[in-house]
């Protein structure tokens, strides 16, 4: 989807420094690209331009008037200043206004920290309040659904939100009701879209937030990991905020090529496997349904001798697949594929793909190459093929969309002598068909890369470690020599 | 209206005398419609040029020369672009364009079949607010009317030219006199302010090439184009040439709408137009130009000449003409907070500076109500007002701003002594 | 948005809202016709009626409940069955519109848009009406009615059926 454009780039002064920018193009987006900082709320560069926050003010040479950034377009030797008194001046009681009857709880809002309105009052405020009034008071802790929480108190009616639920999802819940300082973001329904939790992201203040974040930790003790999105073949850039106690979030990355500003509310709780309670952290067996710790090598000599067949899932890197191979290259072993079956629409018109298998196009091109079949035929011969003297290893998909579907798979494992489940997430109940549990790194556990629908590479980045997590297929794949 | 020193009448009520004119058979009787077919005669651009010459300054408080706008507008026939007639008059003070259609619609109407001949716009909407019902049933009669005589619909009079007009009704929002409030609002959506650029003219009502011209400016044209820009020019001055309507009300005699020549000094509006002030009070402030407009001291009100260069030169705006007279028994102080709770009312609520500004600027002269008053509020006033300025898509918080600034530089003791005094509302009859 | 009450526009409305998409170049730009209609036959715009506009013109809810949220002349509660508007602007206050409105508020047992318990009259305190050489002045339905005092404001609202 790299778009070749033929653009002209102009040159332009903004506060005195030189920067180049497409002709035509956005005036403060193309600041913000050459690293100036310009405070604005309702600009947006994955939404049209509403003009209403007035933070982005400039100056231009020759202009008398001070006009918006954001509804400016670059020109060539435009010279632009945000720094003159005049608009220090407008955007330090613009930021006022904007504070004037925000209710100031910090103390108890999920935004502290990452807030609009705190980063700028540090670096374009500092003034003293004279707001003595009472201030207008408007509806607060409104679950509004898709996990999303709604403080109309705390909302600056920047329209971000509006906005989005117009132009990019189309399903028009949001509306903001009245005129002046009595007007009011509003739900007419309950959120539907299954794009929700950008609302969250793109709100620049505390008044839309995350009802699955909410007060469950301080974005300062948070770290950031860039990585993708495996919840289905689009593989969006994401961040994941974590800490040693886990992951916490998920939020987009702006990826031009594929998927802009947003990502879809499943994206939302791919990580929620990782740091869970039940998640496998080291190698178990199942002792009449319970799972106890065992030994590595325990496990190993009760394999030894049996015929091996591995039944891989979609979502491994194309490293994990290459090291897989190379394992067992020569062996006896037998590999098929479980691709997980498509649900919904196959592209929903935004983001969101019927097609759940992150790195189909990957799995396929590896089993290609080693020679195996990728295909459910390959998948049911091997499945029909197996007997007691075979030992069944299921990489278990880290993400079971539909677990009845995967369930037909277990049961037809159950006749192996032994069956060894690697599994990236939580002791599902299901597991209790398989002997053995050998845990194998998640997404958030591993660096590599996958293929996505449209075949680009996206790059898997790890940022936690838990427990034994770390050996993946290809480390079990060497037990086929055992 | 007669032009007593000429013997003639002037331009906008030469038909009010007539009873029944709001009929086309009588209106045509005494000439109108006259110049329209003229005009049919006429090549486009000799009637924009001829619109231009004489210096027609756009009426509705913003006196940009309606020639010079037309200047903007797509010279290209066949592109889709509309007319859109600015009858929203909510300018408090203002009520002369009400005047003018519910007696004599057939000028408006006669006037923008003109100006949609010479801009080629296929569709033209009247806006008028939502509260001059009345006003909106006469001139859909009248506009019934003209249909029915051939003079609104397909191929006018012969001249191949398809023009349809239909009224459209505001709902209550002073934010829709604004031009592009009123696109908006015409959108069928919430009557907000769309930012410039792109302006109407280039992309308006949905997104295409729109003329907004206010009632007074449009019903003007007929009578520059029967006797030409010239005999126009010989009214008012070199920058603000013609004859202008202008509300008067408050504290005169005869309050009303009366036409006179720009550049007619305020105080014969007040004592020779109006029959002097009421009871025989000694005269205190004039607003000159609608609520929005600095307040003038008596002194400069005697002085002041009403055209737009004046006005301007003495701090305050000609705006929609609409003059309100004070006399020495009225509080600033009530005036200013009648005028606060107006813009707060009716501020569109987008841009945050007026948004939150409008709102701010009513409590703080309202803080005596919660005996919070201080006399250094007065300078907040003036500051936060101040910083509402320049600062947001359409001039609703300048509109704000600066009649309260205006009141603080002419009344400023007054206004200390209001806020550090308990409420009393002066009013009487 | 669970309503029992149902709303459709009667045979002579329905007309006249296929009239008004004459005179548009998009359904949208009906709104405000469509909505006056709309008030004029049920009184006030409670939800249903905004569902059915928004089946009947293909507009997203929430933008019709922006719109009428937004202007003054549309109603989301109930109101009397006239509407008596009373202007408080400057040139109205100077000859005491604000106690007229006071005054009827009190002299009516009502508050602002509430239906007198009768359901007769709506007060409602309006900006400038467009009408200050009436002053001190009120819109009763659809007229201005001027150069009022207290007294004769009464007297005008009582003879209201």
């Amino acid at each position: 989807m790299t778009e070749v454009l033929k653009t002209e780039k102009v040159n332009l002064k903004w506060n005195g420094i030189d920067i180049q920018a497409e002709k035509g193009s956005n005036l403060l987006k193309a600041a913000l690209d050459n690293g100036i900082e310009v405070a604005h709320y309702c600009y947006h560069a994955g939404l049209s331009i509403a003009g209403v926050c007035r933070m982005c003010m400039v100056e231009q040479d020759g202009n008398p008037r001070a006009f918006p950034s954001c509804n400016a377009t670059c020109g060539e030797g435009m010279v632009i200043r945000n720094d003159t008194v005049k608009i220090k001046a407008a955007v330090e009681s613009t930021l006022q206004f904007h504070l004037l009857n925000h209710p100031l709880d910090c103390p108890v809002c999920d935004q502290a920290g990452e807030c609009g309105l705190q980063d700028y009052y540090m670096k374009h405020g500092q003034y003293d309040s004279q707001m003595i009034d009472k201030k207008v008071h408007k509806a607060k802790v409104q679950d509004i659904g898709k996990n999303v929480m709604l403080d109309a108190e705390r909302c600056i009616l920047c329209s971000r939100c509006t906005r989005f639920t117009e132009e990019v999802t189309k399903t028009n819940e949001l509306g903001i009701l009245n005129r002046g300082d009595h007007a009011e973001i509003t739900v007419n329904e309950d959120l539907k879209n299954d794009y929700a939790q950008n609302l969250v992201d793109i709100c620049p203040v505390g008044a839309l937030t995350s009802k699955d974040f909410r007060f469950k930790q301080r974005v300062w003790f948070l770290d950031e990991v860039q990585t993708t999105c495996i919840g289905c073949e689009t593989g969006c850039s994401v961040k994941v905020s974590q800490n040693k106690n886990g992951a916490y979030r998920v939020k987009p990355v702006y990826d031009h090529d594929v998927n802009g500003h947003w990502m879809c509310d499943d994206g939302r709780v791919i990580y929620k496997h990782v740091s869970s309670p039940t998640r496998l952290q080291n190698a178990s067996e199942n002792i009449n349904g319970l799972f106890v710790p065992v030994a590595e090598l325990g496990v190993q000599a009760i394999v030894r001798g049996k015929k091996p067949k591995y039944i891989l899932s979609t979502g491994l890197t194309l490293g994990e697949y290459a090291g897989f191979f190379n394992a067992i290259k020569g062996s006896r072993a037998e590999v098929a594929l479980y691709t997980l079956p498509n649900l919904g629409p196959e592209f929903d018109g935004i983001l969101r793909r019927g097609d759940k298998n992150a790195n189909l196009r990957g799995a396929k091109t590896a089993f290609d190459l080693a020679g195996f079949d990728s295909t459910q035929a390959g998948l049911d011969k091997v499945l029909n093929s197996i007997s007691s003297s075979d030992v069944v290893y299921v990489v278990i998909p880290e993400i079971l969309y539909n677990e009845d579907h995967f369930n037909t798979l277990i049961n037809k494992v159950e006749k192996a002598g032994v069956r060894i489940a690697l599994t990236p997430g939580e002791t599902l109940s299901s597991l209790r068909a398989f002997n053995y549990l050998l845990p194998v790194p998640s997404f958030l556990e591993k660096n590599g890369e996958i293929l996505n629908y449209q075949g680009a590479k996206r790059t898997l980045r790890a940022g936690l470690s838990y427990g034994e997590t770390s050996k993946d297929v290809s480390y079990y794949g060497k037990w086929v020599n055992v | 209206m007669k032009d007593t020193a000429n013997n003639k009448d002037y331009a906008l009520l030469s038909y009010h005398h007539i009873p029944g004119v709001h009929k086309i058979e009588i209106f045509e009787r005494a000439g109108g419609y006259e110049t329209m077919k003229e005009c049919f005669k006429k090549e486009p651009e000799a009637i924009k040029e001829e619109v231009k010459a004489s210096g027609l300054r756009g009426r509705g408080g913003a006196g940009f020369a309606t020639g010079v706008k037309w200047g903007f507008f797509t010279k290209d026939r066949k592109a889709i672009k509309y007319l859109l007639c600015n009858a929203d008059e909510s300018e408090p003070g203002t009520f002369k364009d009400r005047f003018l259609v519910e007696r004599n619609p057939h000028i408006l109407i006669e006037g923008m079949i003109i100006s949609a001949w010479a801009l080629a716009t296929q569709k033209g909407y009247i806006y008028i607010r939502g509260e001059f019902y009345q006003q909106a049933v006469i001139l859909e009669r009248a506009i019934k009317e003209a249909y029915a005589k051939g003079y609104l619909g397909k191929n006018i009079l012969g001249s191949g030219f398809d023009f349809d007009l239909y009224v459209h009704r505001g709902a209550g929002a002073y934010i829709c006199g604004e031009e592009t409030g009123m696109i908006s609002s015409l959108e069928g959506k919430k009557g907000q302010p769309k930012l410039k650029p792109p302006f109407p003219a280039i992309k308006g009502y949905r997104g295409l090439p729109t003329m907004v011209n206010n009632v007074e400016s449009l019903a003007a044209i007929p009578w520059i184009m029967k006797y030409g820009a010239p005999a126009y020019k010989q009214w008012g001055t070199e920058k603000s040439p013609g004859t202008k309507l202008f509300s008067i009300s408050g504290d005169v005699n005869k309050p009303g709408v009366i036409e006179v020549p720009l550049s007619t000094s305020l105080k014969d509006i007040i004592e020779i137009h109006c029959g002097g002030m009421r009871n025989g009070n000694k005269l205190k402030a004039v607003i000159p130009g609608g609520s929005s407009a600095p307040i003038f001291n008596a002194a400069d009100s005697y002085l002041v000449k009403m055209d737009y260069e004046d006005v301007a030169a003495k701090g305050s705006m000609l705006g929609s003409g609409a003059i309100i007279v004070l006399d020495e028994t009225r509080n600033m102080g009530d005036v200013l907070k009648w005028t606060l709770e107006f813009y707060h009312h009716e501020s569109c609520g987008q841009c945050t500076p007026c948004r939150e500004g409008t709102g701010w600027l009513e409590s703080v002269f309202k803080r005596k109500e919660k005996g919070q008053a201080h006399i250094s509020d007065i300078d907040l006033l003036d500051k936060t007002a101040s910083s509402m300025r320049g600062q947001t898509i359409c001039a609703l918080a300048d509109a704000a701003a600066m009649p309260t600034q205006g009141m603080i530089k002419v009344f400023r003791e007054e206004l200390e002594a209001y806020v550090m005094t308990p409420a009393k509302v002066m009013t009487k009859k | 948005m669970s309503t029992t009450e149902t709303f459709e526009f009667n045979k002579d409305n329905l007309a006249t809202y296929k009239e008004y998409l004459t005179r548009y170049d998009d359904v949208e730009s009906a709104l405000l016709p469509v909505l006056h209609l709309a008030q004029e036959q049920n009184g006030w715009l409670p939800d249903h009626v905004v569902s059915y506009i928004s089946l009947l013109m293909s507009i997203p809810e929430i933008k019709i409940k922006e719109v009428i949220s937004f202007y003054d002349m549309f109603y989301d509660v109930p109101v009397g069955r006239n509407i008596v508007q009373v202007c408080t602007n400057i040139s109205c206050s100077m000859f005491g519109g604000r106690e007229i409105y006071q005054g009827l508020l009190k002299h009516f047992d009502t508050g602002y848009l509430t239906p007198t318990r009768d359901g007769r009259i709506s007060l409602q305190k309006m900006e400038c009406l467009g009408a200050c050489e009436l002053a001190p002045c009120m819109r009763v339905n659809d007229d201005f009615v001027g150069n009022l005092d207290l007294t004769s404001a009464i007297q005008k609202l009582e003879e209201l059926p």
